[in-house]
């Protein structure tokens, strides 16, 4: 796997002329609705999926990515709700059907795999079992017989040892890493063209986090699945993803090509995140570093610019306290498409394109 | 400030503390219906087994053969039942002995259980194996046949009944302290090795003691609707309260061959005392746990 | 799973070891006059003394207990005065009529349980789950033998759509030919439907009644067991592969709500045999339950004391095989785990 800031294959940068999205996600809203207030987890995000192309999310905790990735596939469950925007998948508003016509869509055109893989397959039924539920859904032709061998072949593939004799075994007799396999094969079993990873390796240790990592590498590059990782790891950040959408208490306040967003970070929250981790060497490894003052409560939308709080730049301008910043394209950076939502993104951009000027 | 003043003061804090903390617990219960449903019921029989056989003054026990099976009316509420006893005098003094039954059960079981429970987390090694074996010998036996053991082999009675209730509750309390205690056994070994001197069993007891606070009156709430219940299932078999004893469950057999055949109130009403009794306290039990455990009241 | 078996069946033996002695103290040796006791209040002197005799009150305790235990694996449950039957034979002919009717209640309760369970949680519908919930709550708190009454009184007393306290079939009806001795399944093996529909309406009552506090037991713990189960992440990884809600549901999170709520099924087991007692002397249901009763009432104590070893021992037994059935279901218990692979 390359080591370097998004430097492999697949069509690097964003380039919205280029037409052809397998997903696109238009100003997705969705909430969770207690007796305490509405929490407004996703607020209006859009983002822009290629074929075979990789997009990583970060941010910090409670920003909303899992909620928006659940959203995505239609399944968030109640408290949650999706209440506005756009999901075209394949040409498609899937936003729009119901749980009968998702059935064709989840686990043929696009799938997930999920953070935890202890509690992500279920303890009474076989590994086999479990997978063969997917195949024999979506490829009915199989068979019995057919599914089962091509679960083995799946196992195999994701390089699960003695695959043919373990994939009777149930979840506890597989180790974490090995459990996130089976839940790669089983998102992998129908050759989907999206899949949204989240958090895949947050829950194993370093060095199955890389042995996982680069197994999912191999098998989408083989594929040509177009892959959408949640991440807390900037390092995972800079080796995967071609593109990178930075989400902020339910919004996303900036976007970049992944090479741009590590030289050029424009929003001010970026930058900070980037600015925490001292040495750009260690961004290959650890979590996401952490920023002073605390996110701002999603049950309130406060005016002005969330971020404002924290904010190095904007503290005390009255601009941002008062009115929301919009998205603003940041152009000017090597590859178009850029955005980030701070009412100072020109400025900035401007002063690194100054930079460079001097510098170079 | 000298170390009298310092006491009073304390002694002055820990009072309004007390008081806050009674405040606290009052807004709890107003705020959700079920808990205050539970208590008010709880409140209610209490106060009908206290004052309702002063405020009415009826002998539960007098028979009047002028006034057999008489329906309910204002001289009689409740009416009366086939030797002409006043049911209503008869219910308040049944709601006497139930309550009394189901506190006595509670005090008793509960003290004996919770030692129990606690000598064999505390000492562990063969007391706990010997008295685990004799709770689960206890256990081994359905609640109300162990009850009709002991009715049988000790002596038919009210007393000998209630004992009969509270055998099968021992191991209840016993298992839930035994767990409490192990669960912070290990913990404090460690603490108990760093803070040189202090007496294992203080510690233990300190980290014990708040959590057994809210548990042990749960699993209480629960046991008290259980022994009410217990006795008049006795009571109806003929194994607890004799007649003509104004026990409720002895009351519904009195009323059982009356019931079609135009005396429905002789049964109707002790009946509608247990059924009130027990709820409230398995309501209590269910709400205090979910408080507790905020888990466990999902949002549905 | 063979050492899961032993340890168990080991544990067993113990708890049934200590309640026999339970038992004998409180059976045998704390009553003034054990032999009495048996013998009835109307019995002569001649007639105790051959029951002191009989139970070897004059040995030491220790082989009066063998002889106590020793006696009732032979089935030599003792004599019953009232009806002038060895008890074993009594209890005998009751039982059929109480494991027929047991069977429907816990049937009713296991069935209604389940269809409520999914009712109150499947849609998260706050006012069904409430309303189901409150019910479950009288179901724990009503006294059995006054709801007999109460719906007697309703069913028969004032609507009278359903037969009073006559027993298994009406007065005029046969009983079917002797098969299984249950009445509904013998009716319906010799094609008698006239039969079955009778002893099917003499049935209902009862059998809701007694299954009335177990389905409120299954009910609350299939709940519980439901909501934890229900937020689980299999169950979205399950729905990601494009399984539909309900199938999803059934597939993944029934199972899983299942397996821990079959430990309550000693619990209901005694729920049902209690109940038995209670419940069958309301509709004079001619079974086991009713013979205690009025066991009790003719003071013919040697039947109560019968039943109370029997209760205990087969008590014990359904917690034995539960735990084991739920060790060979859970594949946690059955298999190893990777450490040990
Ligand atoms: N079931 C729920 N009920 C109520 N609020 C919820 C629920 N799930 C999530 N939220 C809220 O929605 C917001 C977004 O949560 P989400 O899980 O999407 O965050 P995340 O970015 O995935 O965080 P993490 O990095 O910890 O996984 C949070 O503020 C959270 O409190
Ligand atoms: S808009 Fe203002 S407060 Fe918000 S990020 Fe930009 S500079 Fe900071
Ligand atoms: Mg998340």
């Amino acid at each position: 796997m390359s080591t370097s800031v998004a430097e492999h294959g697949q069509g690097a940068g964003l380039s919205p002329e280029h037409g052809g999205h397998v997903l696109r996600v238009a100003g997705l809203q969705s909430e969770f609705r207690s007796r305490r207030g509405t929490v407004k987890a996703v607020r209006a995000v859009s983002l822009e999926l290629e074929p075979g192309q990789r997009v990583g999310i970060v941010g910090e905790s409670g920003s909303g990515k899992s909620a928006f990735a659940l959203s995505v596939l239609g399944l968030l469950e109640p408290p949650g709700y999706v209440v506005g925007g756009e999901v075209i998948l394949n040409g498609r508003n899937i936003a729009e059907l119901d749980d009968r016509q998702m059935q064709t869509v989840r686990g043929k055109e696009i799938s997930i795999v999920f953070q935890d893989p202890m509690s992500a397959l279920n303890p009474v039924k076989t590994i086999g079992q479990q997978i063969t539920e997917t195949i024999r859904k979506h490829q009915p032709q199989l068979g019995k017989k057919g599914a089962r061998a091509a679960a083995i072949e799946l196992l195999r593939d994701v390089e699960v040892p003695a695959a043919g004799r373990r994939i009777d075994d149930y979840p506890h007799q597989y180790s974490g890493g090995m459990r996130q396999r089976v839940m790669i094969a089983i998102a992998l079993a129908n050759q989907p063209n999206v899949l949204i990873a989240d958090e895949p390796t947050t829950a194993l240790d370093v060095t199955t986090q890389a042995q996982v990592l680069t197994l999912l590498d191999r098998l989408v590059t083989e594929r040509g699945t177009a892959v959408i990782l949640i991440t807390h790891n900037l390092g995972i950040v800079a080796q995967f993803c071609d593109v990178v959408y930075v989400m902020y208490a339910g919004r996303v306040v900036e976007r970049a090509a992944t090479a741009d967003l590590f030289a050029h970070p424009v929003h001010p929250y970026t930058e900070a995140l980037l600015r925490a981790v001292p040495r750009p060497d260690q961004l290959a490894q650890g979590p996401l570093p952490s920023i002073p003052g605390a996110p701002p409560n999603l049950a309130e939308v406060a005016p002005g610019c969330s971020f404002e709080s924290r904010c190095p730049l904007g503290r005390g301008h009255k601009l941002c306290r008062t009115e929301v910043p919009v998205s603003t394209a940041a152009i000017g950076f090597g590859s178009g498409g850029a955005t980030a939502e701070c009412h100072f993104a020109k400025e900035r951009v401007a002063e690194y394109l100054d930079g460079d000027a001097t510098t170079a | 400030m000298s170390a009298a003043a310092q006491a009073r003061t304390t002694w002055f804090e820990r009072f309004a503390g007390s008081i806050r903390a009674l405040m606290r617990v009052l807004r709890i219960i107003v705020r959700d219906p079920g808990l205050a449903f539970a208590v008010g019921l709880i409140l209610l029989l209490g106060l009908i087994a206290v004052l309702g056989p002063v405020v009415w003054n009826k002998d539960p026990l007098e028979i009047d053969i002028g006034n057999i099976l008489a329906p309910p009316s204002a001289s009689s509420p409740m009416g009366t039942d086939d030797v002409g006893r006043d049911v209503f005098a008869r219910f308040n003094q049944g709601a006497r002995i139930s309550l009394a039954v189901g506190a006595a059960v509670v005090v008793i079981a509960g003290t004996v259980g919770v030692l129990i429970g606690i000598a064999a987390g505390v000492f562990g090694r063969w007391v706990d194996a010997a008295l685990m074996r004799m709770v689960d010998a206890l256990l081994a036996f359905p609640a109300l046949v162990l009850a009709m053991a002991v009715t049988v082999g000790l002596g038919i009675g009210l007393k000998t009944a209630t004992v009969g209730i509270i055998l099968p509750s021992i191991p209840f309390y016993a298992r839930l302290m035994r767990s409490e205690v192990i669960q912070v056994r290990s913990a404090v070994y460690v603490e108990a090795a760093a803070a040189l001197g202090a007496k294992r069993g203080r510690i233990i007891a300190r980290h014990v003691f708040p959590n057994a606070m809210t548990s042990v009156p749960i699993l209480a709430a629960a046991n008290f609707g259980f022994a009410i219940l217990t006795m008049a299932a006795l009571g109806f078999v003929g194994l607890g309260a004799q007649v003509p004893t104004p026990e409720w469950g002895t009351m519904i057999t009195e009323g059982q061959q009356y019931i079609v055949t135009g005396g429905w109130w002789v049964s109707l009403f002790p009946g509608i005392g247990v059924l009130l009794a027990v709820v409230a306290g398995s309501l209590l039990a269910d709400r205090a746990r979910d408080m507790v455990d905020p888990r466990r009241e999902r949002d549905i | 799973m063979l050492k899961l078996v032993l340890t168990r069946t080991a544990a067993s033996l113990v708890a049934i070891f200590g309640a026999s002695i339970l038992a004998f103290v409180l059976l045998r040796v704390a009553p003034a006059d054990p032999a009495r006791l048996l013998a009835g209040p109307f019995a002569t002197e001649e007639v105790v003394e051959a029951q002191r005799v009989a139970l070897g009150l004059k040995d030491s305790l220790v082989s009066q207990y063998f002889r106590y235990i020793g006696d009732f694996f032979q089935g030599d449950w003792g004599f019953s005065f009232s009806v002038g039957r060895p008890v074993i034979d009594q209890i005998g002919s009751r039982l059929p009529a109480s494991i027929e009717l047991g069977l429907y209640a816990f049937i009713f309760a296991l069935v209604g349980a389940v269809i409520c369970a999914l009712l109150a949680t499947y849609r998260r519908r706050r006012a069904v789950d409430h309303t189901i919930n409150g019910f479950a709550l009288f179901g724990l708190g009503t006294p059995p033998f006054w709801l007999a009454l109460i719906v007697l009184l309703v069913f028969f007393g004032i609507l009278d759509i359903l037969p009073g306290p006559e027993g298994r079939l009406s007065p005029r009806q046969e009983a079917p030919p002797e098969v299984t001795r249950m009445y509904t399944i013998d009716a319906l093996l010799a094609g008698q439907l006239g039969t079955f529909f009778d002893a099917g309406k003499h049935l209902l009552l009862p059998a809701l009644v007694l299954g009335f506090a177990p389905w409120a037991f299954f009910f609350r713990l299939l709940r519980a067991s439901l909501l934890e189960v229900s937020g689980e992440q299999y169950l979205a990884t399950a729905r990601s592969k494009g399984i539909r809600r309900w199938t999803a549901f059934r597939r993944h999170a029934l199972p899983n709500a299942f397996l821990p709520t079959l430990t309550a099924a000693g619990l209901i087991f005694a729920a049902l045999l209690a109940g038995s007692v209670l419940v069958e002397s309301v509709y004079q249901w001619p079974g086991l339950g009713a013979l205690v009763r009025d066991g009790v009432i003719e003071q013919d104590y040697a039947v109560v004391q019968a039943f109370i070893l029997i209760g205990a021992f087969a008590y014990v037994v359904v917690n034995l095989v539960v735990d084991i059935l739920y060790g060979v279901i859970d594949p946690r218990t059955r298999t190893g785990s990777a450490v040990t692979k």
